[in-house]
């Protein structure tokens, strides 16, 4: 088994690990804003699918190191 | 209405070729058609190497280079293999229909140098090779250096450079490619559409919006409102064209990346690096005297740091350029990941399949296989947009960063 494969693989699932972390505490507090300000609900949300982006961005940097990687 | 015609005259071209590509078909078999100078030939395939998943021998290995081949740009629009009996020992046989696109090259000692296809290419003695052609000696034998699919098959690369390249000539790559081809098509399409729209608005003022119009203007108002105007304030209309620009670019870019027979432009590095290039060069030719000032002469810095030792000032400067790399760098990941997973997924069935071998194994997994495609491919439509909202977000956060004046800093 080819170690870079392998790191690669690690390297993908910590990348996934750090935004799920991150989108999770994402979602928790802006349904949290959400349930205490309903009436703010369409900034909240809007702000979120932003953060969330960012940070998906960031994983989708750390897939990018991963295939670059295995390709 | 010239702008429905024009649309249909792209439409009609892009057809055309692809009808083309099929007429040429005829001829597939004779050996004659690897030659053909017109751009647009079908090949018959020799070689049980097919072009798609159905490969025989390598597995999984296979699927990588199927998956690359998919994303990466290249000289041949290919659209699909069709199965074209079997050869001797059973193994089928696939023939790629594909559009050729001409090379352009500029070799510094031969001129500008124009093939209609890779064949033609090899025949005038340039061989490509991944990302560069390579200009080969006189007399080289170019009989068999390609296969049908315009795949160089030279097993040793830089042995084989050494012998038959000619080193002083520089070849420079000049070829409207895959990638360009899809640029030129949605800068077609959003010429026809907004001057269609700008036309209507000039034709029918203060009056309800209708049909194309109805679509773009809620789009046109929401970059307005929500993009340009909380981080550019009063000089917002100054940019909103740049903004607009960008926003449709890659929106349709994206959605005609996920539409069949299409390109995807935006999982493309060098694409996604022009359009930062281009919110770099706007934003720093915008800054104000404070946004340099703060870039060399930080305020709030102790002196030490920003003259004995320069680290501020070189942070500062390198962060001028991290902002546009991270913007280039997320559109690229974003969209290019989500056509991985889609051609992962696919590629599952062809791995438990075995390749066709194994019909149990690749009967379980589709289901699977089809829902999720399903899943990613409707994410992939929320990411569509959802990405060209963020690159216009942050050009305008940028652009106003580097434009303000920090008169007001201190409250």
């Amino acid at each position: 088994m080819d170690f870079g494969v392998m790191g690669a693989g690690i390297g993908a699932g910590l990348a996934a690990i750090g935004a799920g972390l991150g989108i999770g505490r994402l979602a928790a507090s802006s349904v949290e804003s959400i349930a205490r300000q309903p009436e703010a609900a369409g900034d909240i949300r809007g702000a979120m699918i932003l953060t969330a982006a960012f940070i998906e961005g960031v994983a989708l940097f750390g897939e990018v190191i991963c295939l670059l990687a295995v390709l | 209405m010239a702008g429905k015609q024009l649309l249909f005259i792209t439409l009609l071209l892009l057809g055309n070729g692809l009808l083309f590509a099929q007429d040429h078909h005829d001829q597939a078999g004779d050996h004659a058609a690897h030659h053909d100078t017109a751009a647009v030939a079908v090949h018959d395939s020799a070689s049980h190497e097919a072009h798609d998943a159905h490969a025989e021998e390598e597995g999984s290995s296979n699927v990588s280079k199927v998956m690359l081949e998919h994303i990466l740009d290249s000289h041949d629009w290919h659209i699909t293999d069709i199965p074209a009996g079997t050869d001797e020992s059973g193994h089928p046989h696939y023939q790629p229909i594909a559009l050729h696109l001409p090379w352009i090259l500029y070799d510094s000692e031969a001129g500008l140098v124009f093939a209609a296809n890779t064949h033609a290419l090899v025949e005038k003695g340039y061989l490509p090779h991944e990302n560069h052609v390579l200009k080969l000696k006189e007399g080289v034998s170019t009989e068999g250096l390609i296969d049908e699919h315009g795949h160089a098959h030279v097993a040793d690369w830089a042995a084989f450079e050494e012998a038959n390249g000619q080193k002083s000539a520089t070849v420079i790559d000049f070829s409207i490619t895959k990638t360009a081809l899809q640029m030129i098509l949605i800068g077609l399409l959003m010429l026809v559409v907004f001057t269609a729209v700008a036309r209507s608005y000039t034709r029918r003022p203060d009056q309800a919006p209708k049909g194309l119009q109805s679509f773009v203007e809620p789009i046109i108002v929401f970059v307005r409102d929500e993009v340009a105007k909380p981080y550019l304030g009063a000089k917002a209309d100054r940019f909103l064209p740049y903004l607009l620009t960008l926003f449709f670019f890659i929106w349709f870019s994206n959605l005609l990346g996920l539409t069949p027979f299409n390109s995807n432009i935006a999982g493309n590095i060098s694409v996604t690096a022009a359009l930062a290039v281009m919110t770099f060069l706007i934003t720093q030719f915008n800054g104000s005297k404070d946004h340099w000032k703060h870039v060399f002469n930080t305020p709030g810095v102790p002196w030490v740091l920003k003259f004995a030792i320069p680290l501020m000032p070189v942070v500062e400067f390198i962060g001028l350029f991290t902002k546009p790399f991270a913007l280039a760098v997320r559109l690229f990941a974003n969209i290019s990941a989500g056509h991985f997973m889609v051609l992962g997924l696919v590629s599952l069935i062809f791995i438990m399949g075995e390749n066709g071998t194994n019909m149990a194994g690749a009967m379980t997994i589709m289901p699977l296989s089809v829902l999720f495609t399903l899943v990613i491919f409707t994410l992939e439509m929320i990411v569509a947009i959802i990405q060209p909202f963020i690159f216009t977000l942050l050009t305008a956060v940028f652009i106003g960063m580097a434009m303000e004046s920090h008169d007001d800093h201190h409250h």
